[in-house]
């Protein structure tokens, strides 16, 4: 699970409940999502990657490309 | 044979039948929740045993009378919601959506789900319910009826972040959350469209205006341009018209022109035609008669001069002659005058002899009287003819020498009786009668 990269579906930022589609277990699934830097706004349609993995379906997401 | 044979099928028929006892297969749609003997499986984090064992896309065999399995299924299911609620601006609306969610594909979502819904899935519907409802009143009290319509990123945000928690705690996840229908009693709804459907009812009427504006102005335009296009062709066509007229005119004019040109040739022609048929010969002839006139005057000229030179000559002549004859007169009177003069004396001394010879003299003069005297007589008749007539007068004649006398008498007789000579003699016999006074008087 952590490594893994994601779209963002649901704005992510602080406050904010955001949401990922990560592709697991064959299919693709939606977690929600939080960013690792709890000041980091991450826009939709931004590729991110998985930092930690909270069960059942939370993960920290950091923006994929720095 | 027989018997072993069939031992076998029979015994292959148990095992199967034991085997379809004993193994289990999980749809992809549904997990197999296995407990009971030596049914422990790690949990995802690996540090404490779930107490039961989740199968999920294969197959496992249970042991029956040692292990128990359930189907947990993970279709997605759809909750109808129904909510009176109050938006963030405290309008109350009366709202129906529905809700699609499913049990969580991963280990940890299944055991939460499977620990809490297990023998109720049927229920699950429910509570489900019961738990949107009371989030839906928490979702829209954060929304505004403006977002509720429009802004569907707010409502999964705010959907998230209301039932995230809780949902994960039963294993399950939302997949969509919709809002169905909002029923407003305030008439909110209607009121706020109102604005804008006026904006675009008014919008529509003044675009509609515009084009129809528009479309006037571009039908004007056009017959504009068509009455443009039409004044421009009659202009074209009254342009050739003028210039075939004008070119037909000219031909007309060339026309004319050639026909005046020969016209003009044709008289010229006829001009040098009578020119030389009748002009030069006239003038020839008028030359020529000039000329004529000219030599006939010379001529008459000539002759005229002739003619005076003639008369100067004639008239010399005729003065000579004249001054010859005078002087021949004058000769003859002088004679005659002698004659007479000698007569006279003649007479004097003898003046019958005078007579005589008097009447001798004038003897032609006397016959020519007495022939008068015939003259007058209409018809002689005479015998002899012409000789007769000689005769007599021969006989006449003859008589004078000896009618002297006679003649005497005549004379005298006509002195006498001093008739009129012309009765019966000629004149001549009158200055016989004072001849012999005339010498006298001489």
């Amino acid at each position: 699970m952590i490594g893994k990269q994601g779209r963002v579906t649901g704005k992510i930022g602080p406050g904010l409940v955001g949401e990922v589609m990560i592709a697991i277990r064959g299919g693709v699934e939606a977690f929600y999502a939080h960013p690792v830097d709890p000041r980091d706004e991450i826009a939709v349609g931004t590729l991110v990657i998985v930092v930690e993995h909270q069960p059942p379906r939370t993960v920290y997401v950091a923006p994929a490309f720095g | 044979m027989a018997v072993i044979a069939g031992a076998i099928v029979v015994g292959l028929i148990v095992l199967i039948i034991l085997f379809k006892l004993i193994w289990r297969v999980a749809e992809p749609n549904e997990a197999l929740i296995i407990s009971g003997l030596g049914a422990r499986s790690k949990s995802e984090t690996g540090l404490d045993s779930l107490g039961f064992k989740i199968v999920t896309g294969k197959g496992t065999a249970v042991l029956p009378g040692f292990q128990t399995s359930r189907r947990l299924r993970l279709d997605s299911r759809a909750g109808n919601l129904e909510v009176q609620c109050v938006t963030q601006q405290g309008i109350p609306v009366h709202v129906r959506g529905v809700v699609i969610y499913k049990v969580g594909d991963d280990l940890v979502s299944i055991a939460n789900a499977a620990r809490r819904f297990l023998e109720q899935q049927a229920s699950m519907d429910g509570a489900i319910h019961e738990l949107f409802t009371g989030h839906l009143r928490s979702i829209i009290g954060n929304l505004t009826v403006e977002d509720l319509i429009l802004n569907r990123e707010r409502m999964t945000s705010e959907t998230r972040m209301s039932a995230a928690d809780e949902m994960s705690k039963l294993g399950l996840i939302v997949d969509s959350l919709q809002i169905q229908e909002i029923e407003d009693e305030t008439g909110y709804i209607t009121n706020l469209g109102r604005p804008h459907a006026a904006r675009v009812a008014s919008a529509a009427r003044i675009a509609e205006a515009e084009r129809n504006q528009e479309a006037t102005r571009r039908e004007q335009e056009t017959e504009r341009e068509n009455a443009a296009v039409i004044r421009d062709t009659e202009m074209k066509k009254a342009e050739y018209n003028g210039q075939v007229k004008q070119a037909e005119q000219q031909a007309r004019q060339e026309v004319i022109l050639r026909e005046t040109r020969n016209a003009e040739l044709e008289a010229e022609r006829t001009e040098k035609r009578l020119e030389s048929e009748i002009r030069k010969p006239a003038d020839a002839r008028a030359y020529e008669q000039v000329k004529l006139a000219g030599a006939q005057r010379d001529e008459r000229i000539a002759y005229a001069d002739a003619a005076k030179k003639e008369a100067e000559r004639q008239a010399d002549a005729t003065r000579v002659m004249g001054e010859a004859e005078a002087d021949a007169i004058r000769q003859r009177g002088l004679a005659e005058a002698e004659a007479i003069k000698a007569r006279a004396e003649a007479l004097a001394e003898n003046t019958d002899a005078v007579i005589a010879q008097q009447l001798a003299e004038k003897w032609p003069e006397i016959v020519e009287a007495g022939a008068e005297v015939f003259g007058n007589v209409d018809n002689m008749i005479v015998l002899n003819g012409a000789q007769g007539v000689e005769d007599m007068l021969a006989k006449a004649l003859t008589l004078g020498g000896t009618g002297l006398g006679v003649a005497r008498q005549l004379l005298t007789g006509l002195n006498a009786t001093g008739g009129d000579p012309a009765a019966n003699g000629h004149a001549p016999a009158k200055p016989i009668v004072p001849k012999p006074a005339a010498p006298d008087e001489n």
